[in-house]
């Protein structure tokens, strides 16, 4: 159907697609859906983990990871590419505090992954990265919000939605005054989408993770503490039959 | 161009290797360096700092420092550092710490650094970089304070390692680590916060009176079960009409 | 005079001695092994508490003396290889073997030595009461007794009259021992560092004593013996550890 031209990426299609990075791009899109919500004084990122096996302990292989004391990172897509991206994300904040002595800003960082990802569209002999990466921080500039694709392409955000529900979690992210909300708030809207957008009927289990960063932790990601998490849960389920009551 | 990932790909391009990111690792050979002989590891300090005195009491442990030359202090978790000696090496230490925390802050696993681990981890770096005759030219104390036991360890720059109810640094020790054995020896357990700080003053004020070197300018800080507690600067009460009486030193004209 | 100009800053000195005085002795079927707690650099004590007696195995104990850095470093070095030892072979290394491995290790840092003389003490696989001394490079020779470090010049000499009765002439028809009870033993130690303690500024605060007394042996003798406490390893081990400790002078 393509003929051949979706074998390589170091090959275009006589229209001047990459296809191999178009397939990247459908495993990011079957993948469970992860926000970020930059707000106020502070980022929120959430993601939809799901479960496909009930035997698995709660609580482990979080997809939410750690990159450096301020920044965060959520993937949707393949879950070792995720994994291998955000150590790579932790090599490069090194580096920066290396070079240059200071905390690196989370654009340093998006950039450089950027540039990584990108090269790996470039050859024969690997495939793109199948995800893609929200990156959350609050810096030196305030709260900062950046998706890296599998294209190596990345943007800056107020509010970011990947993976399988990300067009209904756009359209509520696109009713929420951002810029107005705290970070606290923030985490409640988050749950909220998170349990909207996930497809009870067709979807598997899900388990929710939830992590911040903003003056409550003072600057550090964390994940939202265990009282705070469990209120916003709840009110995010208790607004989603509301809903189907209407 | 290196197709493989496995070389280089994973990994942060290293400037001083490879500038230019050319060649893939195994074909590089290393590059010898025109100035290896006039190169020159530390010999002397070039800027020292502060001076510091510790002990333990009933609550944990209490340190006091003086404002002489502008010096860090790292507050991480339950325990503090502080240090004398070479600025530059005080921050390099500063920065290879900072770098061990956040690898085990992002670990995320629950497992976190108590005093002994890191005093264990300074004093191995302390004996490596000795070893490879370029040591960082400070002393350290570390102190600190988890599951209800006190800790307090000194390290040099030769990786000479102790712990002690008291500790002190360079000049302090003909001074101040006489009065503060008198005062602490055998009462570790029973000394109160009142009694450590007012000890900790009295030697201070010796201090500034003794030692040309020291300035009547310091702070104190504590750690306990609460976590960490740093007093702003404090300055002793101190009395120097007396030398107008002294007769024989100097260059007194009757 | 030479024509060349000479250096006229000193390099960094990466050694420092430490003061202390170790010594051991060995047994028919036991040995000690005994040091000061003291640790000093020039005129100031550093601690009052820091241990220069180490046990390694449960018929095993090392003393070290001479740069405290080189020595705690050098004790965590061979403690962790006979870790491995342990995980490779299922049993605890013989002494022989630990004092060859101990020459090998000193030896590897023959052109930048470990500053520190080493004195191991146990029980061999015979059962026999064992000391072994060491130079800083790797030198070393089973004894019957040794002492090293600060005071070993005032020591030594004591222990070669009263272990190996140098200058002194049996009655005849008699010969002289040729092993000592273990509580003549621990009185020899003892006087040994009140007698350091006494003369040397270096020696002092505080004394541990080792004994490692082979399987079989009675204990009567040590139970008699206040403050003694049992730090066998093992509970399956037939050899066992025992330490002494005692105040010295402060002063």
């Amino acid at each position: 159907m393509n003929s051949g031209y979706d074998l390589s990426s170091s090959t275009y299609s006589p229209d001047g697609r990459i296809f191999q990075v178009e397939y990247a791009n459908k495993a990011v899109e079957n993948s469970g859906t992860a926000i970020g919500l930059r707000v106020k004084d502070g980022v929120v990122l959430a993601l939809e983990k799901l479960v496909h096996s009930k035997l698995l302990v709660p609580g482990t292989n979080r997809r939410i990871q750690t990159v450096d004391r301020h920044i965060g990172i959520a993937t949707a897509g393949l879950l070792a590419d995720g994994r291998h991206l955000a150590s790579r994300a932790f090599d490069e904040s090194l580096n920066y505090r290396e070079t240059y002595r200071s905390e690196p800003p989370l654009s340093a960082i998006a950039e450089r992954l950027g540039l990584y990802v990108q090269a790996y569209t470039l050859y024969s002999s690997v495939r793109p990265f199948g995800i893609s990466a929200i990156l959350g921080a609050v810096d030196k500039d305030g709260p900062a919000l950046y998706v890296v694709e599998p294209s190596g392409i990345y943007y800056g955000y107020n509010g970011a939605a990947v993976g399988k529900g990300r067009q209904l979690a756009k359209t509520e992210l696109e009713k929420l005054k951002l810029s107005e909300l705290t970070t606290r708030e923030a985490v409640f809207e988050a749950a909220r989408i998170m349990h909207l957008v996930h497809d009870d009927s067709k979807d598997k289990e899900f388990e929710l993770e939830l992590s911040w960063i903003g003056a409550e932790t003072n600057g550090l990601h964390l994940p939202v503490p265990k009282d705070l998490f469990e209120e916003a849960d709840k009110k995010g389920r208790d607004a989603l039959d509301a809903d189907m009551e209407d | 161009m290196d197709h493989f990932p496995g070389t280089h790909w994973g990994k942060p391009r290293n400037d001083n290797i490879d500038a230019y990111g050319t060649y893939p690792l195994h074909a590089h050979q290393p590059r010898t360096d025109a100035f290896a002989d006039g190169v020159q590891r530390t010999q002397q300090p070039v800027v020292t700092g502060a001076s510091v005195l510790a002990l333990k009491y009933k609550d944990g442990i209490m340190m006091a420092a003086d404002n002489l030359a502008s010096y860090g202090s790292l507050a991480r978790f339950k325990d503090i550092q502080r240090a004398s000696g070479d600025m530059a090496d005080f921050q390099q230490l500063k920065h290879i710490l900072d770098t061990l925390l956040i690898e085990q802050f992002v670990q995320d696993d629950g497992h976190k650094f108590g005093p002994t681990e890191i005093y264990e981890y300074l004093s191995r770096l302390m004996y490596g970089r000795r070893s490879k005759m370029d040591p960082l030219w400070n002393s350290l104390l570390v102190g600190g304070f988890k599951d209800g036991k006190s800790f307090l360890g000194y390290v040099d720059l030769l990786g000479t390692t102790y712990s002690a109810p008291t500790l002190r640094n360079w000049v302090w020790r003909y001074i101040a680590q006489p009065l503060l054995r008198k005062s602490v020896e055998g009462r570790e357990d029973t000394l109160t916060e009142e009694e450590a700080v007012k000890i900790l003053e009295g030697c201070m004020k010796v201090l500034f009176y003794r030692d040309a070197r020291s300035l009547n300018k310091y702070q104190i800080a504590a750690v306990t079960e609460k976590g960490i507690w740093i007093s702003d600067s404090r300055s002793v009460e101190t009395e120097w009409a007396f030398a107008e009486g002294i007769r024989g030193y100097g260059a007194q004209t009757q | 005079m030479s024509p060349i100009s000479q250096p006229t800053s000193v390099a960094f000195n990466p050694y420092a001695e430490n003061g202390g005085t170790i010594l051991a002795i060995a047994g028919l079927d036991f040995a000690v092994v005994a040091g000061d707690t003291r640790q000093s650099e020039g005129y100031s004590i550093q601690t009052r508490y820091a241990p220069k007696v180490f046990r390694l195995t449960d018929k095993a104990t090392l003393a070290v003396n001479g740069f405290a850095a080189d020595g705690n470093i050098f004790v965590k070095t061979v403690k962790q290889r006979l870790e491995w030892y342990r995980h490779a072979h299922a049993k605890d290394m013989p002494l022989r073997a630990i004092a060859r491995l101990i020459q090998t290790m000193l030896y590897a840092k023959r052109f930048f030595p470990y500053y520190v003389y080493n004195i191991l003490g146990g029980i061999e696989e015979d059962g026999s009461g064992a000391v072994y001394s060491f130079d800083p490079v790797g030198s070393y020779e089973r004894e019957a007794c040794r002492a090293a470090g600060a005071a070993s010049s005032l020591i030594q000499p004591f222990l070669d009259n009263q272990i190996y009765f140098k200058n002194q002439v049996a009655v005849s028809g008699t010969s002289h021992p040729k092993h000592l009870p273990i509580l003549d033993v621990l009185s020899l130690v003892t006087d040994s560092f009140t007698s350091a303690t006494e003369r040397h500024i270096e020696v002092g605060d505080g004394l541990e004593i080792y004994v490692i007394v082979a399987s079989g042996r009675s204990l009567t003798e040590l139970s008699s013996i206040a403050g003694i406490e049992e730090v066998t390893g093992s509970a399956s081990a037939t050899d066992r550890v025992f330490v002494i400790r005692r105040e010295l002078k402060k002063d």
